[in-house]
């Protein structure tokens, strides 16, 4: 099972990227977009962290490599890529400037969901962004940026199904989830009686919504459009019912080493929003697997 | 940080070695049974019987476990077959079924060497006596042969019992996955996979004590 499932993962990684080339080469004939705006470096005050950073010349950015459509590595140009990329090669412009080459100012640093905080306590980068929900345990020991991605839990079932419309019909029926997962604490607390079945991971839970063994799947969105693009016999129902809100998580301003720091970062997700530079790379990266367009993370 | 044996939702060690006790049981029951009889196919003079004990034995003692296991939870379904309307029982059922197949294969090969291993004078003084076939092997060779496989047949018990934590893999909230879950709540893997083989330990250590004195008291030659 485990090495189909590799199987599956590793054409979803090559379809994502022949997805992503083929957007490279629509995009790039178009002059470059020559905002209002642009200045060629900025400047900032000498006390600040920006300023820290860019008499450096490096800026240090964590973030994941294997979490399609957010950060992955292509492996035919071993360049990352993905959404969260896209919003740190933004970032680093607003320190450095506005100009093509901006990899050569960044430092990225690989991490797994449990070396973000550690990472960041341990000043191996100066910000870390990937997939990082923002909560109260995690916001006592970092700081975060605002939300630059708002997600949610959700439930998958087969296209035919007609009785689970929303989260609270999940009462009483069998519900596929991971062993261990939040999304089991989510399902329970919106439908005490529903019946957990716990996989190991969620492709299993596909096959058991398949062949009916389980009524439905439910997770984080972005997990499910990767199941529901898999299997066409199935849709994605009802509105979120847990908040998934991911920011950019930086070292906790303790001693003044990260002065101005989140209010230089929310600055500039804000201008990336006005702009249309957010819009551009969820069209680029989420639209695919969402079939939806938005213009900041709270939708349209 | 130390290690520390506390968590916030101990019960599911208890609840997990609770079903890990009634899957241990009835798949062990289940393969006794199964394996008896599969050992008397393969030892039978009528042919058939023989090819049917043989195939029995060589698809559920070469294909791995899990592999069984997702054949009976994921698999029959597709195939029509549904072992309970209510998914969570079913995936139980096939944790049952699966171990009891697996297992008998091996107690079907154990018996059936204990039944070899009976002396030839034996079978032929019961033929003589006018014991029918089926009278020599309930009265005669069956019981000859059982006080020969205990040592065996405990092996298979123990090892049943260890593969039990295979069920999670089918979503059966055993001992296993209640350490999982127990390890994703506190981040404290070492403890809680700790008390799990603790757990474990609390069965199997018994049972080999059992196989023992069943040993002892069905030692013939004392």
């Amino acid at each position: 099972m485990r090495s189909i499932h590799r199987v599956i993962a590793i054409g979803l990684a090559a379809a994502f990227v022949a997805a992503a080339c083929g957007g490279a080469s629509t995009a790039s004939p178009s002059p470059a977009p020559a905002t209002a705006t642009a200045k060629p470096a900025p400047s900032f005050e000498a006390t600040s962290f920006m300023a820290t950073i860019k008499s450096k010349g490096k800026i240090r950015v964590g973030t994941r490599e294997d979490n399609v459509p957010f950060g992955l590595k292509n492996p035919s140009t071993g360049k990352l890529e993905g959404f969260d990329i896209d919003i740190a090669r933004e970032l680093a412009k607003g320190i450095f400037g506005d100009k093509a080459n901006i990899d050569e100012n960044i430092e990225f640093i690989p991490v797994v969901s449990a070396t973000r905080i550690p990472t960041l306590q341990d000043n191996k980068a100066d910000f870390v962004i990937a997939t990082f929900t923002i909560n109260d345990d995690r916001k006592k020991q970092i700081d975060f940026s605002d939300v630059y991605f708002r997600t949610g839990q959700r439930i998958l079932v087969k296209k035919d199904n007609t009785t689970i419309t929303k989260a609270e019909d999940m009462a009483g029926k069998t519900i596929c989830a991971a062993t261990g997962s939040t999304s089991v604490d989510n399902i329970k607390k919106i439908a005490p009686t529903a019946k957990i079945l716990a996989l190991d991971s969620y492709p299993p839970c596909l096959l058991a919504l398949q062949q009916g063994s389980a009524d439905a799947v439910s997770t984080d969105e972005t997990i499910l459009f990767g199941l529901a693009k898999q299997d066409p016999n199935t849709k994605l129902v009802g509105p979120y019912f847990s908040t998934e809100p991911y920011g950019i998580g930086i070292k906790q301003n303790a001693n003044n080493d990260r002065a101005g720091f989140v209010t230089f970062m929310n600055a500039q997700l804000a201008a990336m929003i006005a702009d249309g530079r957010w819009a551009k790379s969820y069209k680029q990266w989420i639209s695919p697997v969402s079939f939806d367009e938005k213009k900041n993370p709270d939708g349209k | 940080m130390g290690i520390v044996f506390e968590f916030p939702d101990y019960y599911l060690f208890p609840n997990g070695l609770w079903v890990t006790f009634q899957l241990s049981v009835l798949a062990l029951a289940g393969s006794l049974v199964v394996g008896t009889v599969v050992a008397l196919f393969r030892v039978s003079p009528v042919t058939p019987l023989r090819w049917v004990g043989g195939g029995f034995v060589e698809a559920f003692r070469n294909t791995p476990l899990l592999v069984q296991l997702f054949f009976f939870f994921f698999g029959l379904p597709l195939l029509g077959i549904r072992l309970s309307a209510e998914p969570l029982e079913s995936n139980f059922r096939a944790a049952v079924i699966g171990l009891a197949l697996y297992h008998a294969a091996y107690v079907a090969e154990i018996v059936r060497g204990g039944l070899l291993a009976v002396d030839k004078g034996q079978i032929e003084a019961a033929r003589s006596l006018g014991l029918s076939y089926v009278g020599m092997i309930r009265y005669i060779q069956l019981p000859q042969a059982f006080r020969a496989v205990v040592p065996p047949l405990g092996n298979i018990a123990i090892a049943l019992v260890k593969n039990t934590s295979l069920a999670a893999t089918i979503g059966v909230s055993e001992l296993l996955q209640g350490g999982e879950l127990i390890e994703s709540r506190t981040f404290r893997s070492v403890e809680a996979f700790g008390a799990v083989a603790i757990l474990y330990l609390f069965l199997t250590i018994p049972m080999g004590l059992g196989v023992n004195w069943l040993e002892r008291r069905m030692l013939v030659v004392r």
